[in-house]
């Protein structure tokens, strides 16, 4: 079965902008649901609240679309009072790290069963473009006009130390290896933490010149940096660029898991 | 055969809770309501059910809300604090019509206030708290038989509704010890789930109620906080959408409040009518006993909301409603919209019941 | 197989043209009923999976499918290209 046959036909087009990254992910994201061969009646797809957590919208299957930030709490709900119930969350940076940060650190450290999917477009596109917790320093955003001046999280590295049993990180642009991250997150039990950075033409890249879709693709591209190699810079003293995304498979582990199959 | 019992009103809650059903509590400590968490702690396992402590309320509603659309009787409990977070989620379980149980052990009030004594401060912000219009049942109980009851009554109230149901209940009966009747079974209605899949998971039926369809059946259906129409899919943005979701919403509690309606009438030809719900319906009863005046009447709300506007129906005679409560006067003002004599509100604040002298004293000055 | 181009679904975004490894796509030249300038396919037959889809029974390549943020490309069951036509480029 191919990922397109998981869309509600009679929904397509996507709200998205044009460009965005967002339409990318959910295709990684139900190709690999449908390689692991998960039935529709099996799977609920649960979000919160921004332009990622539409995703769930499409999706012709049993769906969630919660509060803002509240997704991994309602998912916790729903898998351990149905643990036979396949669990996959769409959500967002400002979603997942700004106001439901809480909720994420518990989720990962209660180790739930459910793989987690964040879009992380550095930036609040529903609203219209305002700084988040993963905004780099210095980008520009309609609340960080002269540059942000905050620090970010690292989610996959949060997730890490908060106990999750998977985190990988990739972006729009690594379609393959996302879903092959995405594949191994849902077959790992436990927490699994897939970190998706996406373009955000609209809201992020018309401000810190990279106008185009494919100017963000193009930077992905060239400062995406295997976490093998980062290692290695790193172990050799070497100078590694502020702005690479280091990508690649983060943790794999066998952690006690919360809410697995009865 | 049921069996005679004295037992904290927290842990016959819980044990109305169990016996209606319930297989999933998300909570999180606050005095007074923690008993109940404890409780379900302890016996939520032994039936296959799970008892979750959650982060916080706002992860404690939305966990029960999540585990209410598999299919299994959910609940929460806390007190005003915790209540005001979970308001946001509790305006989305409306717009959802999710299932599902939240008892309020209310106490004293506003911001943290006085943790270990009662007060029914918040029986606005159950009605009222989150935004947008909807409507909610709420009930109040004055015993711990009662808290037993209720508990289990608004599982079924919550099923048929499809809405969330308060058992606003305050410190005073969730602590007291009292004798009580455990009663074998109590009445479970099934839920009305729909068998087959439908293209427009959220059309109402007759009552306005649409057929429950949980998680995992094969529903396949799009569950969302948005303005959404008949199919579950987001429609934002068209006014006629918006109004007919709505009103639905609130009609189908509102429009059977007569049915659903659950109060006791005392002595329907009195002049002077007390009217109380929770716990000053004690020192009602009380002042009652201790006047002997035929001319004093009682009516007991056990559901608060939605509120029985037909109060002069049933008190002919009325020419005063006293209204003694555990605030400044909340449910009085709901009363002064309903009738056209006065109303006179009995505030007690600070967490002790009134006093029987009080209350026959404000009989008196009534006259 | 043939690679189709949804004009329903299609925004404009341009990104299969930057991700195609055979360069089969280029970006349009007018904008259609909707305003979009959907991309136009320069040589399609070069696409693999046109090509070798059947032959493999399995997606072959697909980075333009996965990437479309708009699920605007699909491919049809049609006869394949006349073979002569298949130009391998050095």
């Amino acid at each position: 079965m191919n990922f397109m046959d998981w869309y509600r036909a009679d929904r397509l087009p996507t709200i998205f902008c044009v460009g965005c990254g967002n339409g990318t992910v959910i295709n990684c994201a139900l190709t690999a649901v449908s390689e692991v061969g998960w039935k529709r009646e099996e799977v609920v797809f649960v979000s919160g609240i921004g332009c990622s957590s539409r995703a769930p919208g499409y999706i012709d299957a049993d769906s969630l679309h919660t509060t803002h930030g509240r997704a991994l709490a309602f998912a916790t709900g729903i898998k351990l009072a149905n643990p036979d119930l396949q669990l996959v969350v769409f959500t967002g940076d400002g979603d997942l790290a700004a106001i439901g940060g809480n909720h994420f650190i518990h989720a990962c450290r209660r180790n739930v069963d459910m793989t987690v999917i964040c879009m992380n477009n550095q930036i609040y596109g529903m609203t219209g473009g305002q700084g988040s917790p993963t905004t780099p320093r210095g980008a520009l955003s309609t609340t960080t006009p002269y540059g942000a001046e905050e620090g970010t999280f690292d989610l996959t590295a949060l997730s890490i130390a908060a106990g999750a049993n998977f985190a990988a990180r990739w972006t729009s642009y690594h379609v393959k290896e996302l879903t092959n991250a995405i594949r191994a997150g849902l077959e790992t039990p436990g927490f699994s933490f897939i970190e998706a950075a996406v373009q955000c033409p609209t809201g992020y890249g018309r401000r810190n010149r990279l106008r185009e879709p494919e100017d963000m693709i193009e930077f992905f591209r060239t400062h995406s940096m295997l976490r093998q190699k980062y290692d290695r810079l790193l172990a050799e003293g070497k100078l590694v660029p502020p702005d690479t995304i280091v990508v690649g498979e983060f943790v794999r582990r066998d952690r006690p898991v919360l809410g697995g199959k009865k | 055969m049921s069996k005679i019992s004295f037992i904290q009103g927290n842990i016959a809650c819980a044990e109305g809770a169990l016996a209606a059903g319930c297989r999933f509590f998300g909570g999180y400590p606050i005095t007074p309501s923690t008993e109940i968490a404890e409780h379900m702690a302890m016996k939520l396992p032994k039936v296959k059910g799970t008892f979750i402590q959650m982060e916080d309320e706002i992860g404690s509603i939305a966990a029960v809300i999540g585990a209410a659309w598999t299919g299994v009787r959910a609940m929460t409990a806390t007190s005003g604090p915790g209540l005001s977070l979970m308001m946001e989620n509790i305006g989305y379980a409306v717009m959802t019509e999710t299932p599902l149980v939240i008892v309020d052990i209310q106490r004293g009030g506003p911001s943290t206030g006085q943790p270990t004594m009662a007060s029914q401060g918040d029986m606005f912000q159950c009605r009222f708290g989150s935004h947008g219009d909807y409507s909610i049942i709420a009930l109040s109980p004055a015993t711990v038989q009662e808290m037993y009851e209720m508990t289990a009554e608004a599982f079924n109230l919550a099923d048929r509704f499809r809405v969330p149901v308060f058992l606003m209940a305050d410190e005073i009966i969730g602590h007291m010890r009292e004798k009580m009747t455990l009663p074998d079974t109590v009445p479970v209605m099934p839920v009305r789930e729909r068998t087959e899949r439908s293209t427009l998971p959220f059309k109402a039926e007759k009552d306005g109620v649409p057929g429950f369809t949980p998680f995992g059946k094969g529903h396949h259906v799009h569950v969302t906080g948005l303005t959404h129409d008949e199919r579950g899919y987001p429609s934002t943005t068209n006014p006629d959408v918006h109004e007919r979701l709505v009103t639905r919403l609130v009609a189908k509690v509102e429009s059977t409040r007569r049915e659903i309606a659950s109060y006791d009438v005392t002595n329907p030809e009195a002049e002077t009518v007390f009217v109380s719900y929770g716990a000053p319906t004690r020192a009602v009863w009380q002042a009652l006993h201790d006047l002997k005046d035929d001319t004093v009447g009682h009516f007991r709300l056990k559901m608060v909301w939605p509120f029985p506007d037909w109060v002069e129906e049933l008190f002919p005679q009325a020419q005063a409603y006293i209204v003694p409560e555990m605030n400044l006067g909340l449910i009085s003002r709901e009363l002064e919209r309903h009738v056209t004599i006065p109303v006179i509100s009995v505030p007690r604040l600070g967490g002790a019941l009134h006093e029987p002298e009080e209350l026959i004293r404000a009989v008196e000055g009534a006259k | 197989m043939k690679l189709v181009i949804d004009p329903r679904r299609c925004k404009g975004c341009n990104l299969c043209v930057k991700v195609c490894p055979y360069r089969i796509f280029r970006p349009g030249r007018r904008p259609n009923e909707r305003g979009v300038v959907v991309p136009e396919l320069d040589r399609p037959e070069r696409c693999a999976n046109c090509r070798l889809r059947r032959l493999y029974g399995r997606t072959i390549c697909g980075v333009c499918q996965l990437t479309c943020p708009d699920q605007a490309i699909r491919w049809e069951e049609e006869e394949a290209y006349e073979p002569r036509k298949v130009a391998v480029e050095y």
